[in-house]
């Protein structure tokens, strides 16, 4: 039971992980036009829990791409300078969707994890529920 | 009828191992993205763990096991780039596994309640 229960702990760490990652990735795609915004990446770590790894997963501090922006032409902008081009951002929409999506397939393993999980410990209360 | 306590005990430590099981591979499932993770799952079980005989009750003594099933890594190589090993389908079907294993047990260990219940004429 009590590896049930840890295994439920680890599972929802990578579901709040998944989501966590995803939050980085809307705001990146919600961000894509907006001049001079560096795209955020969050990389995975193992939890150390009282100095030991506890097996459960979490995000780590949020890095912007240090990626060169793109140079756009537009001399209308207002933030153009004298050669008429300005800083845009640096979020490709096809890798954000790509990572979005692997995103959602990881969620849904974890989720399909727990599921199971769940009914090996209704098993076991139904034993004791006799 | 002395076979019965015994047989509880097989499948309950039957159980606990698909279950201890279980909860490595949910590790795996939940550390799917983390760089340089490897995946690992326990040796398959077997009667003789956590059974009578030699057994290790201090980390020097050599030949006996300590009655727990040992982790084994899975793959050597990660197949990310970033140095991660776990594949997704595998441990969805080792946990599958896992949960038939436990089921198994499970309803074993039920089945042979009933038996002593019935031979006590509670049933």
């Amino acid at each position: 039971m009590n590896d049930l229960s840890n295994a439920i702990n680890v599972l929802s760490s990578g579901m709040r992980s998944q989501g966590r990652r995803l939050v980085h990735i809307a705001e990146n795609i919600s961000n894509a036009d907006t001049p001079g915004y560096r795209r955020k990446t969050v990389d995975f770590q193992a939890m150390v829990d009282g100095g030991r790894r506890s097996g459960a997963v979490e995000v780590g501090p949020v890095r912007l791409d240090r990626s060169d922006l793109p140079r756009i032409h537009d001399p209308d902008h207002p933030m153009a300078d004298e050669g008429g081009y300005y800083d845009g951002s640096n979020v490709q929409l096809v890798v954000e969707l790509a990572d979005a999506r692997e995103a959602q397939r990881s969620y849904e393993a974890n989720l399909k994890m727990f599921e199971q999980v769940r009914r090996m410990s209704s098993q076991l209360m139904d034993v004791l529920r006799r | 009828m002395t076979e019965m306590p015994a047989l509880l005990d097989l499948a309950a430590s039957a159980a606990r191992h698909a279950a201890a099981r279980q909860s490595m591979i949910a590790q795996n499932v939940a550390n799917a993205d983390t760089p340089g993770y490897l995946a690992f799952d326990l040796e398959a079980f077997s009667p003789q763990v956590g059974a009578d005989g030699m057994r290790r009750t201090h980390p020097g003594h050599l030949g006996a096991g300590d009655g727990a099933a040992r982790r084994i890594a899975l793959d050597a190589v990660a197949n990310d780039p970033n140095g991660n090993g776990v594949t997704l389908e595998d441990q969805i079907l080792r946990g599958i596994e896992a949960q038939r294993a436990h089921g198994r047990a499970v309803t074993i260990y039920s089945t042979t309640m009933d038996m002593l219940r019935a031979g006590l004429g509670r049933r």
